[in-house]
């Protein structure tokens, strides 16, 4: 056995330092190509002249938009109706009503604490004079996820009872994610016509996807023996579908709703872009206004809002813990603190008031449901009964209505309640505008950002980008099809050579080398900065606490927010368009450092500890190897965010693929928007797939 | 399932409720394009105060950038109006307008194109755009004109221009400045950098003034970075078109050296409103193209209102109300 053992060492030892060699020789190679050309590598002319993708898309939207325009214009229609219909409401009704149909809910479905959080959010959202964007956000958003959540739900479905089907919609979906919105978001201003209708549409391309795929895995995940047994009872095949699987898969669809909240409520702040209004058109305005404040202001807005339909959609699908009988039931402090006795006092009153309101909402619900039963029942006796039990199990729903009934009948009759109160103002503007203009005059800090921005210009991107772009575009593809060869095979090899041929042939080469720099210098970055922090955080809990909950903020706070200080700092150009991709696409690496490295911390560091190894080689000859698949699919939704960030890095002087988006809708030239679009897309799913497949094989060699 | 129940009682209350108040409104409605730069904005906001104030229209605001976006957006329909145009910056406006533009009884450009755009009339604001740099460095290094930039220009450069000095350009490819073109053209040893929006390049130059470094930077007036910081103009040759004008699209880009434009300043830009001519031809809203006919706003006036908006950070209807009840004689008279 032993000498089995070592014998595959020894191959493995070979074979790693063959790897190296080849690595070495291949990237030398490269070198001394690159010092050879003058001048950026080309494609073929004759191949780009002939290849004008440019000019069929824009032929192809100018017939669509000739002839179909009406159809486009009619579904526009419809959908601005519904939100103009929405946002008349919310804005024309007094605040108290729209308060209310916010806050209850979240009483009703998360307690007493998440109704407090989202007292606090509406109250946030009208002292910082943010009422009425907020609302009009709250409009688009809803909407949207309204939608998305319909037709996901059936693609979803679809998607699981056909494998076909599945393997269609999976790299269509991957598409959806990662084409940059800006290339979708113009194109839809010509068809739908600008503001609301346009807007949703967008945020449907963009947020559908996770509630098709998490429709589908929770229905394909519901247990073998469940189906087996409603089968065996004689369930048909769309019994089966709607009575067992899909009321099984609930919670898995929630999870998906829950996504899709998110990933709209991020996209509905870009389109402020097509005139849909908004928290989004705000913060433009501040950023314009080079007003940090305000923009900072507008991002909390986002923020709060997030987390408080994040944690409304989470409370619905979490079940209730029951506690035992004996023990007093906390509803705003943490159940673990009932040790002390303050806190029971604390308590008291909150339980005896949660009681008064549940006996007096059920006595309202009873009175309202013999009501209707005696109204009913003039006509049918039984069903009056079954509406009668089905309003009296709603005492939280039916005097919900109530109060809003109760609070719009006396705005009508009685009172002029109107938009939020004016005397309630609270602003963090100057606070935050000053801070950062103190920090802009610092000389330390100052002289920091400047050293920084040497550093990155002269000794990462400029080299980088020399190299990438010099290198005759033969090379790399061969490099990346040899790369798509060794982790996959061969079929992904011929398609990365054919994608990356098509972005030679559309003649945007030079351009996606130096998106593949700037990502790859932000990727680097984020690695350097992030695993430490990671690291930190895997031994030290409280650490790691703080640090999610900034995570979590960087990750919803609309992007341009922070663009500002950056240029303050940095002054605009590729390091300042690098930095914004770092602060953008950092948390993933940092969340997976840590979750991969405390994942592991149990037996296996022990068990080293315990031969006396010392720290740094624990974590350096346990630790790190085996949290290398953790590492690597953190590193893989980097990249992934920093391509994404490419769009939006030209509006503070990026260069590459971003800029010939903007450059081609500027001059509202779709076709070469849309290239520029699909060379992100590509560049991101090829990286994207051969480090999945680099992650799958560590997997494999180390047993997990 | 109980869960499903919930969520769509949730929903169907909502429904229920919004059917049972929506209101209608039946003033006469306009909808406007806002600009993305403050001065855009509050000609609009004065335009958009007075019909509603005066003229009995409720105008809905939707801000969007300028563009030939925008263009399109109104000859579509979808807005009805837009202030400002800045002709030197629009390539849309020679292909979708068909009138000529007046100021002061003089004709300062013809446009022959399709008509899908209406030309409402003059916005009164006269642009000028130049490069500038801070009243300190022009002091401290002597520079009086852009001749005078080749000799400080080592003064003027950052990590990224390397030797040369660095000119915060143009920020929009789109605005057609060729600001690279000119200052090769001129001879000056500077690199132009794009920085994609105005927020970028105005937030560096604020950056570098609070900081009192030296730099240039491509901006128009009136612009309120004028009323908070001093700078001054590097006057660049005045504006000249040769003959025949042959750095257009149409004529692929052949420059004539340095006899005309883009190796010279810009023109004056003497800026317009624009609309839907389907709308304004509406016997319903001719009241409307009355008032832009003769609208004309007054730089100084517009100037006034920045330092307000943009430096004191006052709320931008409020301002321009304040404006009208304190100047009624200065608008009066573009009322029908």
């Amino acid at each position: 056995m032993a000498t089995r053992s070592d014998l595959i060492d020894k191959s493995n030892q070979s074979k790693n330092i063959l790897s190296y060699v080849i690595i070495g020789v291949v990237f030398l190679v490269a070198l001394w190509l690159s010092t050879q050309s003058e001048g950026p590598s080309k494609f073929p002319k004759e191949v780009t002249d002939k290849f004008t993708f440019t000019a069929w898309v824009n032929d192809g939207e100018d017939y669509l938009k000739k002839n179909y325009r009406w159809v486009t214009k009619l579904i526009a229609s419809y959908i601005k109706e519904t939100y103009y219909f929405v946002e008349d409401f919310l804005l024309e009704s007094s605040w108290i009503l729209i308060a209310a149909i916010i806050i209850i809910p979240c009483i009703i479905a998360g307690g007493l604490r998440l109704g407090i959080y989202s007292s606090f959010v509406v109250y946030f959202w009208g002292a910082t004079g943010m009422w009425e964007p907020s609302l009009q956000t709250v409009a688009l958003m809803g909407l949207s996820v309204l939608l998305c959540v319909f037709f996901g739900f059936i693609l979803g479905v679809l998607c699981s009872q056909s494998n076909r089907f599945e393997n269609f919609m999976k790299p269509v979906l991957d598409t959806m994610q990662v084409m940059p919105a800006f290339v979708y978001l113009f194109p839809a201003l010509f068809f739908f016509g600008i503001g609301g209708a346009p807007a949703i549409l967008a945020t449907m391309i963009y947020a559908m996807p996770p509630i098709i795929r998490l429709t589908n895995t929770g229905i394909r995940q519901v247990p073998a023996q469940t189906i087996e047994s409603a089968t065996s009872f004689g369930s048909s095949k769309l019994q089966l579908l709607f009575k067992i699987k899909i009321p099984l898969s609930l919670p898995s669809i929630m999870m998906g709703i829950n996504q899709v909240i998110m990933m709209a409520l991020a996209l509905v702040v870009l389109a402020c872009f097509i005139g849909a209004e908004g928290i989004g058109g705000q913060v433009w305005q501040a950023i314009r206004r080079l007003d940090v404040g305000w923009a900072m202001e507008g991002g909390l807005c986002i923020l709060f809002m997030a987390i408080m339909f994040d944690r409304f959609s989470l409370a619905f699908s979490k079940t209730e813990r029951t506690l035992p009988s004996d023990v007093q039931r906390f509803y705003l402090l943490p159940q673990s603190w009932e040790k002390y006795q303050i806190a029971k006092i604390i308590e008291m009153p909150l339980n005896f008031g949660n009681k008064i309101l549940k006996i007096i909402c059920q006595l309202v619900t009873t009175i309202i449901a013999s009501l209707f039963k005696l109204l009913v029942s003039v006509f049918n006796k039984s069903t009056a009964d079954n509406i009668g039990e089905f309003i009296s199990k709603r005492y939280y729903v039916i005097p919900y209505f109530l109060i809003l009934l109760f609070i719009a009948f006396l705005d009508h009759y009685f009172l002029e309640i109107g938009t939020f109160p004016k005397e309630w103002k609270l602003s963090i503007r100057q606070p935050i505008t000053n801070a950062v203009e103190s920090l802009t005059v610092n000389p330390g800090f100052i002289s920091f950002a400047k050293g920084l921005r040497a550093f990155v210009y002269l000794n990462l991107l400029r080299p980088l980008d020399v190299f990438l772009t010099q290198i005759p575009w033969w090379y790399t593809l061969t490099v990346f099809a040899a790369l798509g060869y060794v982790t996959v095979g061969i079929r992904f090899a011929i398609i990365t050579a054919l994608l990356l041929l098509f972005i030679g042939a559309c003649g945007i080469w030079t351009q996606s080398m130096i998106t593949l720099s700037s990502v790859l210098v932000s990727v680097a970055l984020c690695f350097v900065v992030g695993v430490p922090l990671g690291i930190i955080a895997s031994y030290n809990e409280r650490f790691r606490n703080i640090q999610n909950v900034v995570l979590d903020a960087m990750q919803t706070l609309p992007y341009f927010c922070y663009l500002i200080p950056v240029l303050m700092f940095f002054g605009g150009g590729t390091v300042s368009a690098v930095l914004a991709t770092v602060i953008y696409s950092i948390p993933p690496i940092v969340r997976l450092t840590s979750l991969g490295l405390t994942q592991v911390s149990g037996t296996y560091s022990e068990v080293s500890r315990s031969f006396g190894g010392t720290l740094i080689q624990t974590l350096n000859k346990v630790k790190f190897p085996l949290a290398i698949p953790s590492l690597v699919i953190g590193f893989n939704q980097t990249v992934i965010m920093a391509f994404a960030m490419q769009i939006v890095t030209p509006l503070i002087g990026g260069k590459g693929l971003g800029l010939e988006v903007f450059n081609g809708l500027a001059r509202s030239d779709t076709g070469r928007g849309l290239a520029a679009g699909i060379g992100i897309v590509l560049l991101a799913i090829i990286i994207d797939r051969i480090t999945l497949a680099y992650t799958k094989k560590q997997r494999e060699a180390l047993g997990l | 399932m109980k869960l499903s129940k919930k969520i769509s009682a949730l929903i169907l209350s909502v429904v229920l409720l919004i059917g049972s108040f929506g209101h209608a409104n039946a003033a006469k409605r306009l909808h406007a394009a806002i600009a993305d730069w403050t001065g855009g904005i509050i000609t609009c906001e004065v335009a958009v105060a007075i019909l509603e104030r005066e003229m009995g229209y409720k105008v809905k605001q939707t801000v969007f950038p300028s563009g030939t976006g925008l263009w399109e957006a109104i000859a579509a329909g979808e807005l009805d109006f837009a202030c400002e145009s800045w002709p030197s910056y629009a390539e849309a406006d020679s292909v979708m307008l068909n009138e000529d533009l007046i100021y002061e009884g003089k004709v300062v450009g013809s446009y022959s194109g399709d008509g899908s755009v209406d030309l409402l009339g003059t916005s009164g604001i006269i642009g000028l755009s130049d490069y500038w740099i801070p009243r300190y460095a022009a002091e401290e290094f002597g520079i009086k004109t852009w001749k005078d930039l080749n000799k400080h220009k080592a003064k003027f450069a950052t990590i990224e221009s390397g030797k040369k000095g660095r000119l915060i350009g143009c920020p929009v490819a789109g605005w057609n400045c060729h600001d690279q073109k000119r200052l090769d053209l001129l001879g000056i040893d500077f690199q132009a950098d794009e920085l994609g929006t105005e927020a970028a390049a105005i937030a560096e130059a604020k950056a570098a003034y609070m900081r009192k470094e030296p730099f240039m930077l491509y901006l128009w007036s009136p612009h309120w970075f004028f009323g908070e910081f001093d700078m001054v103009g590097v006057q660049l040759p005045e504006h000249k078109v040769c003959d025949p004008d042959t750095f257009t699209e149409a004529g692929n880009w052949k420059d004539c050296g340095t006899k005309g434009w883009p190796a010279t300043g810009w023109a004056k830009d003497y800026t317009m409103n624009y609309g839907n001519p389907a709308t304004f031809a509406s016997a319903e809203h001719s009241d409307a193209k009355k008032f832009f006919e003769k609208m004309s706003l007054q730089n100084i006036d517009q100037a006034k209102m920045l330092v307000e908006v943009d430096i004191k950070k006052r709320d931008v209807k409020e301002v321009v109300n304040e404006w009208l009840d304190n100047n009624p004689d200065k608008w009066k008279s573009w009322l029908p």
